[in-house]
């Protein structure tokens, strides 16, 4: 166990260490998630026409399209100069590498919702401070369980040429649940008060670990030298 | 039922008892590799076809054939990467189906790409696999091969900054850091220039030299026949000769898998 944890964290400290110096990824997320607020704050005339707490829709947006980008920028890394395959020859569980991708996607998606959740902030007047303690928790659950199965799936087309639109395809729909169900919550929260604690924050907890375990479990299968 | 098929499925029979054998350590088999009747298929085309052969410690045998012979899917399958479709592969006297993370630790990958995160030093590429093979002091591991590999002075500058020479040195290192017993090399002189080739082709005899065991994938066939004591050539995923090296010549070989 405590060999697992120590390659676990060898692997995130790599992630963030070729990060912070190509920084490849996170540039471009942060400016993709910005641009889809800002083109859809313009496009839906936003301050005038809608209500603030609808920006957690529109939030959802920039997320899942940043996500998408996230994911596969971090898998492509593995795949450069055949990496991946010394990565597999190592004596390490293959679910241990899941966990330390899944750690690192988790730190980028925290990075863009850091910067783009102000600019959603600013675009459609929506107040955070209504319920803060409810957004983090929605949004927190519901980052996880999306990288969770943007992990898995970007490992399974990594080798794959289509990879962009395929990745897109393949995630959309099973997070779809997700995104639904979050903004249902964020929504009832910041409109009527609603408490957060319901069956729906169960249905975003159910998610995380389903998609959570299925995919440790079957990293390894998915995962091709 | 015809004699050929009698023979093959009897030595399929006896190697899954000797490997059963050999897993609960009641036999002790000094081979290094033991392939026995392996077929490989993808999207049912066959890539390999019955291929066995044992190799001994410090062997240093050569895999030849044209491109789509199926050399790098045999090393693959060796280095446990990808599995048989059938019959067996034993590693060091184990199943290595059974034991694959284990004899992971025991084999060491160079192919014709680096597998090496260019962002990193060459320092930093080092530690970052021995911390995951858990080697002990992995800086001083990363110094001493960086050191023998002769690119100690350049061991805080980036991987992706260096020529390809450069980069197939820090490469093998990488390969040796956790001393494995098996070297599994597929083209490591892919892409080098002669000073280069000339480099990693004395590294490997070295590494030969120090009892180590080398399979080598090489498209040079005159080089290669030079470099190892045994050749094996393949054609169209079948073991066309398995033969020492220095009763082969290179031009026989280039007729055989030339020819359809």
């Amino acid at each position: 166990m405590t060999g697992s944890l120590a390659q676990l964290r060898t692997l995130v400290e790599k992630d963030l260490r070729i990060e912070a110096r190509s920084r490849q990824t996170l540039g471009l997320i942060i400016v993709l998630g910005i641009l889809i607020i800002v083109v859809l704050g313009l496009g839906l005339g936003a301050q005038n026409n809608i209500p603030g707490y609808y920006a957690t829709a529109v939030l959802w947006v920039a997320y899942l399209f940043a996500g998408v980008l996230c994911f596969e920028k971090t898998m492509a890394v593995e795949r450069v100069d055949g990496v991946l395959s010394a990565l597999l020859m190592a004596p390490i569980d293959r679910g241990v590498i899941y966990l330390a991708k899944l750690l690192s996607n988790l730190a980028l998606m925290l990075a863009v919702a850091l910067v783009v959740t102000p600019a959603g902030m600013l675009f459609f007047g929506f107040d955070l401070s209504a319920a803060p303690g409810a957004f983090v928790t929605v949004i927190g659950l519901s980052l996880i369980g999306f990288a969770a199965v943007g992990t898995l799936f970007s490992a399974l087309v990594s080798s794959s040429r289509l990879q962009g639109g395929l990745l897109a395809m393949m995630i959309f729909p099973i997070t779809l649940p997700l995104v639904i169900t979050s903004t249902q919550l964020l929504i009832g929260a910041f409109r009527d008060g609603t408490p957060i604690v319901s069956t729906g924050l169960g249905v975003l907890a159910a998610f995380d670990v389903i998609f959570l375990t299925t995919s440790w479990l079957v990293f390894e299968w998915v995962l091709e030298p | 039922m015809p004699r050929k098929s009698v023979q093959l499925q009897l030595k399929v029979v006896m190697s899954a008892v000797a490997n059963k054998l050999r897993d609960l350590s009641l036999v002790d088999n000094a081979a290094v590799v033991e392939l026995a009747a392996l077929s490989k298929s993808i999207d049912d085309r066959p890539i390999l076809q019955n291929i066995s052969f044992s190799l001994q410690p410090g062997e240093y045998l050569s895999l030849l054939g044209a491109n789509g012979a199926g050399k790098s899917t045999l090393l693959k399958m060796l280095a446990t990467l990808i599995p048989p479709s059938s019959g067996s592969i034993s590693l060091f006297g184990q199943n290595a189906s059974a034991n694959s993370a284990n004899l992971r630790a025991r084999i060491g990958l160079i192919g014709h790409q680096p597998m090496l995160y260019g962002e990193l030093t060459a320092q930093e590429n080092l530690i970052f696999f021995a911390k995951l093979y858990g080697v002990a002091n992995p800086s001083a591991k990363a110094t001493e091969l960086l050191q023998k590999v002769g690119l100690g002075h350049r061991a805080k500058d980036r991987v992706k900054g260096f020529s390809r020479g450069m980069t197939q040195r820090v490469a093998i290192a990488r390969a040796l850091l956790h001393d494995p017993e098996l070297i599994l090399a597929d083209e490591p002189f892919a892409g080098l220039d002669e000073g280069s080739s000339r480099i990693v082709e004395n590294m490997l005899s070295e590494l030969n030299q120090q009892g180590r065991t080398i399979i080598l994938v090489n498209h040079a066939i005159e080089r290669t026949l030079q470099l190892s004591k045994r050749t094996i050539v393949l054609k169209s995923g079948q073991i066309l000769a398995d033969e020492p090296s220095s009763r082969l010549s290179a031009s026989r070989i280039i007729e055989e898998i030339s020819q359809p």
